[in-house]
């Protein structure tokens, strides 16, 4: 039995936890009781615990933080897009983004807005995107314009959404179940992209808890902004897959391999959009 | 003639040192391809008490209806390795693209019901199956579920695969069989070419539990996403084509072979009342035997249906939601795709443990699937039909005019005999 007078530090390893600094003592003894210390592998795991905690209640504020400004695609599509006297233009069917590969998130260029049959096209410098689940238009006369379509253009809902995401392997690796967008300044851009059953299962409840943002498994767009739309500016309609078929890709691919697409931390996100920010208000615009 | 050029390809090319009639033979069977494999599983436990029964309480009298079938199976698997050739994608990763969310879902609702009728049937064949070799189900069904599990979790899926074909193998000797009963040829003649049907509640039951084992929707979803997983493309489909017509004539051949073999032998009997009976038509071909051959087919037939169906659902469901889906990877890396096989496994074992008749949950089951076909057909035809998933390859009019036929004709007769049982239990 330890007796207490075998000295605490007799083991080299444990030396290494006291010089990174982790705030406690690795021996959990009061004198005058027979205790055994803590083995430097359980120390190791207590200190690993506390900052899986620590970091999860980040993200958790983190994630809290983000819900006002986090929107989800799923949500979005469908809802009413009204002009400045609340009166409806029709319902917002898709919404398009310019592709980049040079900035770390694409921006919002438009959106498509379906009244019965008719489809218009809507700049996005006529949106005013007031609450997760609302979209105004700042004037009444801006849908009677309908902007062309580019040919880094890619519309989110018809060609993100529920496609599949090939990697540079040629492997399937995700199906988009829904896409975030964040108001960054002026802009709306696309931050991430969710996979899983979990925003599956959001989107076949009802509407209004559909816009209850939860990062389950997301993906951070910057971190795969490597993206490419295979044969944008082509006729969609028509035979576009009959050309690639029989091979693996129909929907996006990456420039890169599946080990190195990274989550979406809510941290992580905040920080991107509070430093977009800053940049937008203090430099030249 | 070069070996490329002669029929069969690359396995002509394989067994070029041969006599050409050896090769010839080799090419055959080297070019048996998903759709005759799928085909094929058609005759599970589930489809021989099926067509046995038919045969015992009818006759001959289904034969035409199995004619029909047929013509409509082909029109199906045809569309199914089309746009899996064509696409790349299997059938749930289609619907899941080109339905909107709602429907998808219910489509693999719909799919699941229907897979867990058919897990309970091939559990209730295995029951009944080691119930001739004297063993109680109630040790054999839950032995065979842990076994099934294991094997396919922990084990090697392909090398049990190929046991169980073996054992199904069996099932080869009922067109024998057929022969050595002395059917009534004239009999067998007039009853394909020419429809026999009764009007009465039991035969249209029993057409739809025909057509849910024939056309079963787990066939379809595992015969496209076999077409991609062998890396058909669109300049290969040719010979995908002619494989998977091929297999769905041969395996209702077979299954018609069933109903001749089972109606020459104790055919106007009424309804098999219990699995064992239908042993009865294998007399001509093994004696006294016959039970034990038929057990040893059944076993083989339900333990590979038993495995494949629950595995097919979970791949399906799982390829819809988009997520990790392979026996290769570990179970916390596809906790969707184990869960709903896992499930659908218990279920169906629990079911068929129930007290009860196997040859009437068999068929009951077969009617829930004959249910559900036509709706899952609506979305293959549908898929077919556009342009802006097969481009060029999408139905043309003659084709699509033919398939719809097919899928109204199906759906109106699940109809009537909805309608039917539900008034029924009113």
């Amino acid at each position: 039995m330890w007796r207490g007078t075998q000295p605490l530090l007799w083991e080299p390893r444990c030396l290494g936890a006291y010089d990174r600094g982790v705030g406690f003592n690795r021996v959990t003894w009061t004198p005058g009781h027979d205790r055994k210390p803590i083995g430097a592998s359980q120390f190791r795991q207590l200190a690993r615990l506390r900052r899986q905690r620590e970091a999860r209640a980040r993200e958790t504020a983190a994630a809290h933080a983000l819900k006002g400004s986090l929107m989800s695609l799923a949500a979005l599509l469908g809802s009413d897009v009204k002009d400045p006297d609340g009166r409806s233009v029709g319902r917002l069917s898709d919404v398009v983004v310019r592709w980049t590969t040079r900035g770390a998130y694409p921006a919002v260029k438009a959106i498509v807005v379906k009244n019965g049959k008719l489809e218009v096209v809507i700049s996005a410098r006529w949106l005013e995107v007031a609450s997760p689940s609302a979209v105004r238009l700042r004037s009444s006369r801006a849908y009677a314009r309908t902007a062309d379509r580019h040919r880094d253009d890619v519309a989110l809902a018809h060609d993100v959404l529920d496609r599949q995401v090939v990697d540079a392997d040629g492997v399937q690796i995700l199906r988009p179940s829904d896409i975030y967008l964040a108001a960054v300044g002026d802009r709306i851009e696309l931050v991430g992209i969710e996979v899983g059953v979990g925003a599956l299962v959001r989107r076949l409840g009802p509407r209004r808890l559909r816009g209850r943002v939860r990062l389950g498994r997301a993906i951070d767009w910057g971190a795969i902004s490597a993206f490419a739309p295979p044969r944008a500016g082509e006729d969609r309609r028509h035979g576009r897959r009959l050309e690639i078929a029989g091979e693996a890709g129909t929907g996006l691919e990456l420039d890169r391999r599946a080990a190195e697409v990274k989550r979406l931390r809510p941290s992580e996100v905040q920080a991107v959009l509070e430093d977009a920010k800053a940049k937008r208000i203090g430099g030249p615009s | 003639m070069s070996a490329v050029d002669s029929p069969g390809g690359r396995a002509g090319r394989r067994w070029a040192k041969l006599p050409r009639w050896v090769a010839a033979i080799f090419g055959f069977f080297a070019i048996l391809g998903p759709g005759l494999i799928s085909a094929n599983a058609g005759n599970d436990a589930g489809g021989i008490i099926t067509y046995g029964s038919a045969g015992s309480q009818f006759g001959y009298r289904m034969l035409f209806l199995m004619v029909l079938i047929t013509v409509a199976l082909v029109v199906v698997q045809e569309m199914c390795a089309r746009l899996g050739a064509y696409t790349g994608e299997g059938l749930g990763a289609l619907i899941r693209e080109q339905f909107p969310l709602p429907s998808g879902a219910a489509a693999m609702v719909l799919l699941f019901i229907a897979n867990a009728g058919l897990t309970v049937s091939e559990f209730a064949g295995i029951g009944a199956a080691m119930e001739i070799f004297g063993v109680s189900r109630y040790i054999a069904v839950p032995l065979a579920l842990a076994g099934i599990w294991a094997v396919t979790v922990f084990g090697s899926y392909s090398q049990a695969e190929r046991v169980f074909v073996v054992m199904g193998l069996v099932f080869l000797a009922y067109p024998i069989a057929a022969f050595l009963g002395h059917p009534g040829a004239g009999a067998v003649a007039s009853n394909l070419l020419w429809p026999h049907f009764l009007h009465t509640k039991a035969f249209l039951l029993l057409a739809v539990a025909l057509i849910g084992t024939t056309i079963t929707p787990y066939m379809q979803f595992y015969l496209t996403s076999a077409v991609v997983d062998k890396g058909v493309t669109p300049q290969t489909y040719k010979s995908e084509r002619i494989d998977t017509v091929n297999g769905a004539i041969l395996s209702d051949v077979v299954s018609i072979f069933i109903i001749i073999a089972t109606a020459a032998a104790i055919g106007g009997t009424g309804p098999l009342s219990n699995v064992g009976q239908a042993a009865a038509a294998l007399r001509p071909v093994a004696g006294e035997a016959a039970s034990q051959l038929f057990a040893v087919g059944l076993l083989g037939a339900a333990l590979l249906a038993a495995t494949v169906v629950p595995l097919s659902t979970a791949y399906a469901i799982a390829e819809t939601a988009g997520v990790e889906r392979s026996l290769s990877r570990k179970l916390r890396e596809a906790p969707l795709f184990y869960g709903i096989y896992t499930v659908q496994l218990v279920v169906g074992a629990a079911v068929a443990l129930l007290p009860g008749n196997a040859v009437s949950l068999v068929i009951n089951a077969q009617v829930l699937n004959g249910f559900i076909t036509p709706v899952l057909l609506t979305y293959i035809l549908i898929l077919a039909n556009r342009r802006s998933v097969l481009g060029d390859a999408a139905n043309g009019p003659v084709f699509r005019t033919v398939a719809t036929l097919c899928v109204t004709v199906v759906g109106l007769l699940s109809a009537v005999v909805l309608v039917q049982t539900v008034a029924g239990w009113v």
